[in-house]
């Protein structure tokens, strides 16, 4: 009798939830909520209820493919190996080691993310080593750095429940973590005022006190106006402010330019309103803010988020128990793969790789020569294929699908001299790939995610990858090996070990502590419980700095030939790119094709009825799509969910950096709809 | 209480009156989760606490086990409630499962307002008092007013719903092969919240004599809805029409089966087909 039951860490969103993975017989059957789960406790989200659908899917790799033409040959690993190793050897022989790039992934463990940006940086001498938080919170981790001195939530989720306000901007958390929003709902429960700033409708506005629906891309207005008023009638908290703070000055200064009135103006929101949320928040004992993609994805990201943190900090909402800021983590691991240095500019524990005296002990570590050059990011490694970059190797990424502007990002991958792949499905971008190396999904290996909220978890192996597919750890250590690295590792344990001994704020955590309730970094050392909120009597980087946030509008606004703002996003059944919800028969069955929602008014006026077919069109390419007609969305406003293969939202986007943190503008762009007809 | 389960639970093994024991284990690292002893040695592992609903892994584990396998349950009451209603729903056969019945504490069963903690095959454990959930404040909360008022408070509480089948997922006697709630016919796919009444409402009337009221959909719910306080109200009103619990005897007929012959008479007609059932059923 073979059923047995292995608890394990969910796959997909940041909250790192709690499963257990029923297995028949060597195969995983069903999932279960972990009722001891410290996150979780007994909840999941439909996403975390399927997580086991995929696992066996017919689809997934098994064997090591090499590119013939216009198709794919299995071929032995033996081969696959030794001619990654040559082609990426001879492509840094021929144009240098910054002519190579990786593609980390935030969803793969911390000790894969490690060995991988180990791997780019010993093996080629380059930092080019990117992944895709810089599509989604890189402008926190620069904001917060700046502000604060950490990039992450400054605390944890179970601390919600204490808030007496909480505002939630620019996050869709019903609907993209769930279980999160139960802890906000805690908090409700026992009085707390809910505060939404969303531009759309959403399951988080309609259960809020209150609801701002802002002109898109006006964050940075509201947030002034409310800190405007908050100085005005003398709601900011002094003391903190004296004992604690850098640049208030500035700051008011910068502020004299914000009126409420302008504000108002700006966002489109009654000024009295603006007032009304401002005093809440700061009257009230403990406040938090939560926010997500709707600050982050503009051009104006790091802005965005400095504005959030002058927020917090004008009123003392930080370091205290139930206060704080929670950028809400997108992918199981994203927090995990930037703390394991999967960026061009620091090495893991954001040690930054331009400091010679930690360039000095790495180099000892390692025993190698490294490169003190920041490296290039995503969009500029994607974007300069086959120009500055030649050869890439991409680990369970998918930016055919997630990258803003996709024809050029298809044209780009078409240009790399050479490109591996490695993932569990032929994702649309490994279907570029020149060599591919079938991988492992979350319930086939071990090792530790560190979840939204800084918590390390362990992940229990429950059953064997597929056919010849083997463990990321096992792929990266067999290629480390053949490009002469020395990764001997048996044991994502020992990678850990390695990990605490060259990044401080780790320097605890060892697989044998992480135990049941995991251990959230900093953990300096091993007798250290481990740190449920930052900030508490100092700042990580000393005192906190008011940073001005310079307001600049969205890059591309309606105009006479692209009459509509376009925002994408998630939706609740479906997670990111889709290679594995779309593959999962219960999600596929709740949403199984494409849509875009837009409201009645709009509808009305182009004669599109619910469920008909829309063709969406921006400067950079079209799509087609099917009409959801709803006032979710306001009056000249388009929201397309970016899941979808077959109607790739991002098509459509703007890919306009923040020149802060390289992020594009998801969020707004310009289009028009017109509905579809049989001639096109 | 502990140890003698652990001494049934031996027994069972060494008789080989069952292939396994589901229960719950503190494994590696004091981690505890269901499992299946196989092996006496094993029970050392094994632990009563959390509550833990087994009822619905006890099903699946049979439907894939091979044909003369037993089970033995660990189970308190609610956990054997609904393993009698899975026997009486032709969903467990009744010659595959054994139970090791344990009591719940005082404090569990205030915590679940549990009326009847305690399994009517009683192994280990003292019984201790049932709770009347009409008498907790929280439940009074969400009955109390007019229709309009109750109305107002459940629609507020179920517009939180993220549509995760949680409560489907986790309830032992949600067994329906279609699910209605997957049919786009009564619940509209792919929007959320779920509709408050097609699909919560659908849910709970669906259950209204098979519920034992053990709260896995509370306890599963990712948003804090009081679902089974819908389902107490259900719950009494058949107690007092027809005296009728579920789960608590394997031979005693569901009122919405029966009811229209055993039930109190309310001087209705009974349409032509009724008599047919009646004929045939030998009433």
């Amino acid at each position: 009798m073979g059923s047995k039951f292995v608890k394990t860490i969910c796959p997909y969103c940041g909250t790192g939830c709690g499963l257990i993975i029923k297995i028949i017989d060597g195969v995983a059957v069903a999932t279960y909520p972990d009722r001891e789960h410290p996150v979780s406790r007994g909840s999941l989200c439909i996403k975390g209820w399927s997580a086991h659908e995929f696992i066996n899917h017919p689809d997934r790799l098994t064997s090591p493919l090499l590119r013939k033409g216009d198709t794919f040959q299995e071929i032995p690993w033996d081969e696959a190996i030794p001619m990654a190793a040559l082609k990426l050897r001879e492509t840094a022989a021929r144009y240098g080691g910054d002519a190579i790039g990786g593609l980390s992934s935030a969803k793969c463990t911390n000790e894969e993310n490690y060995l991988f940006q180990k791997l780019i940086r010993m093996a080629f001498k380059t930092n080019n080593v990117d992944h895709c938080a810089r599509l989604c919170h890189a402008p926190t981790t620069v904001a917060m750095v700046q502000a604060l001195g950490s990039g992450a939530m400054t605390n944890s989720i179970s601390d919600l429940a204490g808030a007496e306000c909480i505002i939630a901007i620019g996050s869709n958390t019903a609907e993209s973590h769930p279980i999160i929003m139960g802890g906000i709902y805690k908090a409700t429960d026992r009085g707390a005022t809910l505060i939404v700033v969303d531009p759309r409708e959403t399951a988080v506005t309609r259960n809020a006190k209150i609801h701002l629906r802002i002109n898109p891309g006006t964050d940075i207005p509201l947030l002034c106006g409310m800190m405007r008023h908050i100085i005005d009638e003398g709601l900011h908290n002094e003391e903190f402010i004296r004992d604690r703070m850098e640049g208030f000055k500035d700051l008011n200064t910068f502020l004299q330019s914000w009126p409420v009135k302008r504000a108002a103006d700006e966002c489109g929101i009654d000024e009295e309103l603006i007032r009304n949320v401002a005093t809440i928040y700061a009257k009230a004992k403990e406040s938090a803010v939560i926010y997500c993609m709707g600050i982050t994805q503009h051009a104006c990201g790091t802005a965005n988020v400095l504005a959030i943190c002058d927020l917090a900090m004008l009123c003392g909402h930080v370091g205290t128990e139930h206060s704080g800021i929670y950028p809400l983590r997108g992918q199981n691991n994203v927090q995990g793969a930037c703390d394991m240095g999967a960026l061009p500019n620091v090495y893991p524990g954001y040690q930054s790789v331009s400091d010679s005296a930690i360039q000095d002990k790495f180099q000892k570590a390692w025993g190698t020569e490294l490169s003190d050059k920041p490296g290039l990011t995503v969009t500029e490694i994607i974007g300069l294929a086959g120009k500055d970059i030649r050869a890439a190797y991409i680990m369970a990424e998918n930016p055919a699908l997630s990258d803003p502007d996709t024809n050029h990002v298809l044209e780009s991958l078409k240009a790399f001299d050479f490109l591996i792949v490695q993932d569990i499905f032929l994702t649309e971008t490994a279907k570029f790939a020149h060599l591919i190396f079938p991988s492992s999904c979350f319930a086939e290996k071990s090792g530790t995610y560190t979840n939204t909220e800084r918590r390390f978890q362990l992940l229990r192996k429950a059953v064997d990858p597929p056919g010849n597919a083997k463990e990321d750890f096992a792929i990266l250590c067999l290629l480390g090996n053949a490009l002469g690295l020395n990764f001997s590792y048996i044991h994502p344990a020992e990678v850990m070990e390695e990990i605490a001994s060259l990044a401080p704020a780790y320097g605890g955590i060892r697989f044998d502590r992480l135990e049941l309730e995991g251990l959230q970094w900093p953990c300096p050392d091993s007798e250290h419980p481990g740190t449920r909120y930052l900030h508490k009597d100092r700042f990580t980087r000393g005192k906190g700095l008011f940073v001005i946030p310079e307001y600049t509008p969205p890059r591309e606004l309606p105009d006479d030939k692209y009459p509509y703002y376009l925002s994408t996003g998630r939706m609740f059944a479906h997670y990111h790119t889709g290679t594995m919800t779309r593959r999962s028969p219960f999600l596929n069955r709740e949403v199984e094709k494409a849509y875009a929602e837009i409201n009645p008014e709009n509808a009305a006026h182009l004669n599109v009825k619910d469920g008909e077919k829309i063709k969406l069109t921006t400067r950079r390419g079209s799509i087609i799509t099917t009409a959801r007609i709803t006032k979710r969305v306001a009056k000249d406003c388009i929201f397309a969910p970016f899941h979808f293969a077959e109607a790739r939202a991002n098509m459509l986007t703007n890919p306009v950096l923040d020149p802060h943190s390289k992020i594009p503008e998801f969020k707004v762009c310009a289009a028009d709809v017109r509905k579809e007809t049989e001639d096109g | 209480m502990l140890e003698k389960t652990k001494n049934i639970a031996r027994q069972i093994l060494e008789e080989k009156k069952a292939g396994g024991i589901l229960g719950l284990m503190k494994g590696q690292w004091n981690i505890i989760q269901p499992h299946i002893f196989e092996a006496p040695a094993e029970l050392d592992a094994l632990v009563l606490e959390p509550k833990w609903l087994l009822a619905k892994l006890a099903m699946g584990i049979l439907r894939s086990s091979p044909e003369n396998y037993k089970l033995a349950v660990i189970c308190r009451g609610c956990d054997e409630r609904a393993l009698i209603e899975l026997i009486k729903r032709n969903q467990i056969e009744k010659e595959s499962l054994l139970t090791i019945g344990i009591a719940c504490s005082q404090e569990q069963a205030a915590l679940c307002l549990c009326d009847r903690p305690y399994p009517t095959k009683l192994d280990a454990g003292e019984k201790v008092k049932g709770v009347d959930p009409f008498q907790d404040e929280r439940v009074r909360e969400f009955l109390i007013g007019n229709d309009k008022q109750r109305m107002e408070r459940w629609a507020d509480m179920l517009k939180r719903c993220i549509k995760c089948y949680g409560c489907r997922n986790s309830c032992p006697i949600c067994i329906c092969e279609p699910c209605k709630l997957e049919d786009d016919v009564w619940v509209k796919r792919g929007v959320v919240p779920a509709e408050a009444i097609t699909f919560h409402l659908i849910r709970a009337f669906h259950l209204s004599d098979t519920c034992v009221a053990c709260g896995a959909c509370q306890e599963a719910c990712p948003v804090n809805i009081p679902l089974l306080y819908l389902q107490f109200s259900m719950r009494k009103t058949i107690q007092e029409y027809y005296g009728y619990e579920a789960g608590l005897d394997l031979e005693i007929k569901s009122p919405v089966l029966s009811g229209v012959f055993e039930g109190p008479d309310t001087d209705r007609e009974y349409p032509a087909w009724v008599n047919s059932m009646r004929e045939r059923d030998g009433i």
